[in-house]
């Protein structure tokens, strides 16, 4: 019962921890990613086309990360260079996403919401055969797809990349302010794309686990709000990769529970709010004590 | 006048077009014309008095989204949570207009719609007062409320206000008689009157009266606003107040115009496409109107485009996104970035 619990939440975790590391990169680059919705989705697609064209998961992972990178880049000209207001930008992209792929499921394909591609090779598990047999060890380590054990890889490498080398700082430099950053030399605006690059890319691999790794098809609602969660997330790990990584864990515990425990759907329904109730009380906390120490600064 | 002026007109064309441009693409790459395809979607929308009333009734929605976004910008405040007030306000609505059983019509829907009024307000209220006592950035905070007015409206219905006998989440049907009266069949309702009021009592709020200009200066310039003496904090808040209290009676407005109860999916981002109106029509009355209607009638003709040729009802989507987009987009280099 808890074990499987516990491999379902892990199931629900990778997408969760690999869309808010790349949303977590593009805040310390200095742009709030509100489109990871939109990346995921279009992944999702990408993925499940290219992975049944090739009859290779690998091949899917890979159109995934390339549409990702390419609708990132695309996202955040208008942010950088037109001086749009990000959020709306990414509220809209989401949008115009959505729009996208309804159309081209219901053009090309002539289906409306589902979408099953021939051929279509989902992502390996895989098994680990000593420590399969191990109670709960087991369950945390074997039978994972790729995507799992490329999130937990990610995790510390993207914390040693932030806190340790030339590029983590640069990104924090041009995300701390864009002025400061062009005075020192260093190209602010290039360097912000470059984040919304990588979060276009890894919130779209986070698709393509979703629908190569957990349904083995394409539907328009499968995203069902978790950009939004991975967003609450690095909000509340506080842009740092290892406290993100546990809130996704946390918000993938309560999804896990909640399709579990279900009974007649009225509590799910406020489990589903959690992530964003704590958000925004995460949020109006530190926003109350920024104020009450900025007062005391002035007094 | 000015409004026609072309220095005032082309900055709201522009994200139309680039917009237009977008969707050409997508009906380009998948083998259709697009100067087939937009004047099948203008004649749609405005065809005939039928498709003209379509039109409006999908328009009446986002005149108050709309405004209750509008009147936030207006005030330097960037709320993005009037979808949340607009479906805590249909929901209120709905519980009360379906109680309402012995009473007169005018004053059921009066009584109805003063609960749908008070749940928005309510919606926005906390983060209304978090952005104005302590100046906690309300952008994430009213994007996040919206998620948790969805998920709160969805228990509340599960859990206690469920229609017996209905397979999906659904309030009981609100009686006839505190159902909005219809101006134009087939479904035009005096909804599209009371949100054109609203907007003429806004236009002439903010342009002549004591609040109105202390909003314009609040969202102007707050220093200076502050300078000259006016309590930016109290302004940000009412400025709030006031747009959970559009959103909620739009809310209340599409029960007992539209829906006649409150059921899952009430609201297909009416909030949202509300932005994307207010940003379109610079938060004017004017603007916001015009902005309303053009996104009504692409919704409305997009559903008949579906029905009638092989262009998928997605391509309004597309559109909607884009111009959002290309609405906040400056032209011109900055690197102001809200965070």
């Amino acid at each position: 019962m808890i074990e499987s619990l516990l491999a379902s939440a892990l199931l629900l975790w990778t997408p969760l921890a690999l869309a808010a590391t790349g949303g977590l990169i593009n805040r310390i680059g200095g742009i709030v990613n509100i489109g990871l919705e939109g990346h995921m989705l279009a992944g999702a697609l990408a993925a499940a086309l290219a992975s049944g064209a090739a009859s290779h998961w690998l091949a899917g992972v890979a159109a995934a990360a390339a549409t990702g990178a390419g609708l990132g880049l695309l996202m955040s000209l208008p942010i950088t260079r037109l001086g749009a207001n990000p959020i709306v930008v990414g509220l809209g992209y989401n949008i115009l996403i959505a729009g996208v792929a309804g159309y081209l499921l219901s053009k090309l394909f002539e289906v409306s919401g589902t979408l099953r591609v021939p051929g279509l090779d989902p992502l390996p598990r895989l098994d680990l055969p000593l420590v399969a047999d191990v109670p709960v060890l087991g369950v945390l380590v074997s039978g994972k797809d790729p995507l799992f054990w490329l999130a937990v890889l990610l995790v510390p490498v993207v914390g040693l990349l932030l806190r340790h080398t030339r590029a983590g700082l640069r990104l924090r430099a041009a995300g701390a302010g864009a002025r400061t950053a062009r005075s020192l030399g260093l190209p602010a605006t290039r360097i912000r794309d470059g984040s919304s690059l990588l979060a276009g890319l890894l919130a779209a691999v986070a698709g393509a686990q979703l629908s190569l790794g957990q349904v083995g098809l394409f539907h328009t609602e499968m995203v069902a709000g978790r950009g939004f969660i991975a967003l609450a997330a690095f909000y509340f790990g506080r842009s740092r990769p290892w406290p993100t990584a546990a809130a996704c864990l946390l918000f993938a515990g309560f999804d896990a529970g909640q399709a579990r425990f279900q009974t007649g759907g009225g509590a799910a329904h406020l489990l589903q709010t959690l992530p964003y109730l704590v958000v925004a009380v995460v949020l109006a906390v530190t926003g109350i004590r920024e104020s009450r120490r900025r007062t005391r600064r002035a007094g | 006048m000015s409004a026609l002026l072309p220095g005032r007109l082309l900055p709201a064309l522009a994200p139309i077009l680039a917009a237009l441009a977008v969707g050409a693409l997508v009906l380009l790459a998948t083998g259709d014309n697009p100067l087939t395809v937009y004047p099948l979607l203008l004649r749609e929308a405005f065809g005939d008095l039928d498709r003209i009333a379509a039109t409006l009734v999908a328009t009446t929605p986002l005149l108050f989204t709309g405004l209750a976004t509008a009147v936030t910008f207006r005030a330097g405040v960037f709320n993005v949570g009037a979808e949340g007030g607009f479906v805590l306000g249909g929901l209120a609505t709905a519980v009360v207009g379906a109680h309402l059983t012995g009473l007169p019509g005018p004053l059921a829907i009066l009584l109805a719609l003063a609960a749908g009024t008070a749940a928005g307000t309510a919606a926005a209220a906390v983060p209304g007062w978090l952005r104005a006592r302590w100046e906690v950035n309300e952008v994430v905070i009213t994007l996040m409320v919206n998620f948790i007015a969805l998920g709160l409206a969805g228990w509340l219905v599960t859990s206690f206000l469920q229609a017996e006998g209905v397979a999906n989440s659904a309030t009981p049907l609100v009686p006839p008689q505190a159902w909005l009266p219809v101006l134009l069949p087939p479904g035009l309702t005096v909804g599209v009157l009371i949100g054109l009021a609203l907007l003429a009592g806004y236009a002439g709020w903010i342009r002549y009266s004591v609040p109105g200009y202390e909003l314009r200066m609040t969202g102007h310039n707050p220093e200076f606003a502050r300078a000259q003496g006016i309590r930016t904090g109290k302004v940000v808040l009412a400025a709030m107040l006031v747009s959970g209290a559009v959103a909620g009676l739009g809310g209340g407005v599409h029960t007992l115009g539209v829906v006649h109860r409150f059921v899952e999916g009430f609201s297909p981002g009416y909030g949202f496409t509300g932005i994307a109106v207010a940003l379109l029509g610079r938060n004017g009355a004017l603007g916001v109107t015009l902005g309303a209607v053009f996104f009504g009638a692409m919704s409305s003709a997009g559903a008949t485009v579906q029905l009638f040729s092989d262009i998928p009802l997605d391509i309004v989507q597309v559109l909607t996104g884009a111009v959002m987009i290309f609405a906040v987009a400056r032209w011109a280099r900055s690197l102001d970035v809200t965070r």
